[in-house]
């Protein structure tokens, strides 16, 4: 398989740099900061109510999971939000223009070097994370699960932060536009759902009805709402979304149908298809805004210069 | 090899390019000359693929670069005026970068990078970091990436601005290479006596318009024409000057210390009966020569004597 240039060049110009090493410096900084803060309080807790301190270092996985999700979504736009407008300032995005590259060939190569980036954060913190594995007896899928997690989280702010830099000149306001995205995902999701509990409710009409249904089902394009609900299935056991949707089912004198199971994995995966559309439909904008000749504006002058032509 | 028909582009209102044609044969070496804000980079990154022309044909070696942009990038090396770099990367690894995104494998970039580098006089540089490279290698090196793929056509956007005047016959002796080995180049610069050094084609652009294109010889004989001339004297400029100014059919453009430029339309005989008339009356007559153009006067007489930074 051939390996994208960009990804080629990017890597081993920031493996190269000083910036690679103090990021992950810092990550490592947070991530240690993290855990003994956790520890500390596991240790008070322990010697005041006299728990098994063995049975709470399972909470270490998410603390130390959401820390590191949370750095992530922070990190990587800003990684992929200066690269294209980085180019742009640095002057070499004409000349990657004029070679044989297409511009989503050029944008995938660099989400991918973002993830690549905020991959190694990730598993340079494994060895933290392992301690809750080992010690707190969690099933060791759910550190691949996690991985996993960190990949989709990765792709999703990386595509953002590339369809801002394709959209902005400065690498500054492509990096503020990005988070600002993040936060209306977070509440343009939620919105619905605010909305019909203050005016459905206030009309008279019972909340809990079809409608509801219908509102709750924008959760599925919530990001933190998708990190609640495999966190609470991976630590209780307990489906956010089988518990939202069973009192509806209630509510309508209706039997939920599937398990608690079904529901969690039919949830994860109809939300992850749909985070991976989301971050497609990013990318395919932030090739399309790149692309100074699209083939079909390009097609529309030829054949306005035919017409032209035929008519005089 | 590049052909533009009725080529136009404007931002918003303004026209900064207007009716474009230019024809430019395989081989040559084509300058583009005019003022700042003529128009140039914008046809130039037209060519390139880099924008849409607002109406307009646009083909190379009969290929449509509007419907086929990836069979013209193919074709198409392209030096920008700005020659950016990225930190903490080698020349080789430059050379290999921008020859992946043709879709070479390192074998081939290998392969045709020593000759390259050879070419542009960086072979012992292939270890060190573009960034740490002096700006004029850092130009040939630019002009060893374009060549990479081996492209028919060269562009080249002011590629001796800001270099130092060593720098600029290194870059002007590689260009000339490079017009031996066959490449069509279009080179757009203010420096005019190196490009009339240089180009045997040249296409003066102003205010979006091509005011005139061809071979070099050609556009100069078409505005100066044959019936300019040169009168060396010696003594009696006074005599010399009143005896050039009775004769009918010249008008005199001025007169110097030693020299009197003059347009006229005489037959050879008459000027020389002119000639001999005035040694005839004492007037040491030192030479008499045809009045050749040079390209700065042509572009200040073509352009209505604006200039650019360096004209």
């Amino acid at each position: 398989m051939r390996l994208n240039p960009i990804v080629k060049k990017d890597i081993r110009v920031q493996a190269r740099s000083m910036k690679i090493a103090w990021g992950l410096f810092a990550y490592e900084a947070i991530m240690a900061l993290v855990f003994f803060l956790a520890m500390s309080v596991f240790q008070v807790e322990n010697s005041y109510g006299g728990t098994n301190i063995y049975s709470q270092i399972v909470m270490l996985y998410p603390m130390l999971a959401v820390t590191q999700i949370v750095i992530l979504v922070v990190v990587v736009p800003v990684i992929t939000a200066s690269s294209i407008s980085g180019e742009k300032e640095r002057q070499t995005f004409d000349i990657m223009m004029t070679t044989s590259m297409t511009p989503f060939s050029i944008i995938a190569g660099k989400v991918t070097t973002a993830m690549i980036q905020g991959l190694f954060f990730v598993i340079a913190a494994m060895p933290i994370m392992a301690l809750a594995f080992v010690i707190g007896g969690l099933s060791w899928a759910y550190l691949l699960w996690f991985l996993l997690i960190a990949m989709l989280v990765s792709l999703f702010s990386a595509s953002i932060g590339i369809c801002c830099s394709a959209l902005c000149k400065k690498s500054i306001v492509s990096v503020i536009m990005s988070y600002g995205i993040y936060v209306v995902f977070v509440v343009m999701t939620c919105l619905p759902n605010i909305l019909y509990l203050l005016f459905g409710y206030g009309s008279g009409s019972d909340p809990l009805t079809i409608g509801m249904f219908v509102v709750l089902l924008f959760y599925l394009l919530n990001p933190v709402y998708y990190l609640v609900e495999f966190f609470m299935w991976t630590m209780t056991g307990i489906s956010g979304a089988y518990e939202m949707f069973s009192e509806i089912y209630d509510d309508l004198s209706l039997k939920i149908p599937f398990n608690a199971s079904v529901w969690h994995y039919g949830w994860m995966t109809i939300s992850t298809l749909l985070f991976l559309l989301v971050s497609f439909l990013f990318l395919l904008l932030a090739a399309k805004k790149i692309n100074p000749i699209s083939k079909g504006r390009a097609r529309k002058l030829v054949q306005q210069q035919m017409q032209r032509e035929m008519h005089g | 090899m590049l052909q533009i028909n009725h080529l136009y582009k404007n931002y918003g209102k303004f026209p900064a390019v207007q009716d474009l044609n230019l024809h430019i044969p395989r081989g040559d070496l084509f300058g583009f000359v005019g003022p700042n804000g003529a128009g140039k980079t914008t046809t130039i990154r037209m060519v390139c693929g880099l924008m849409l022309p607002t109406a307009g044909s646009i083909a190379i070696n009969g290929v449509d670069a509007l419907t086929n942009l990836r069979e013209i990038k193919k074709q198409i090396g392209y030096v920008p005026d700005f020659f950016g770099v990225y930190d903490n990367l080698k020349v080789k690894e430059y050379m290999d970068f921008y020859g992946s995104m043709y879709r070479m494998n390192s074998f081939e970039v290998e392969k045709i990078m020593n000759d390259l580098l050879e070419l542009v006089n960086l072979s012992d540089k292939k270890e060190v970091y573009v960034d740490t490279l002096s700006r004029g290698m850092k130009q040939r090196l630019c002009v060893a990436r374009c060549l990479i793929h081996n492209p028919a056509l060269l562009i080249l956007d002011e590629p001796s601005s800001g270099l130092d005047p060593r720098a600029r016959v290194e870059m002007k002796e590689l260009l000339q290479n490079l017009k031996g080995m066959g490449k069509t180049i279009i080179i757009s610069s203010h420096i005019l006596s190196e490009l009339s050094e240089m180009c045997n084609s040249i296409g003066i652009m102003n205010h979006g318009k091509l005011v005139t294109a061809g071979k070099i010889e050609d556009v100069m004989g078409s505005v100066f024409g044959s019936n300019r001339m040169i009168i060396n004297v010696s003594s009696d400029m006074e005599m010399a000057e009143r005896m050039v100014k009775e004769q009918a059919g010249i008008r005199v453009e001025s007169v110097g210390e030693k020299e009197i430029r003059i347009v006229h339309s005489l037959s050879e005989q008459e000027i020389a009966q002119m000639i001999a008339r005035m040694i005839g009356s004492g007037v040491i007559v030192t030479g008499f020569h045809q009045q050749e153009g040079s390209l700065e006067t042509l572009f200040m007489q073509l352009t209505g004597g604006e200039s650019g930074d360096e004209t």
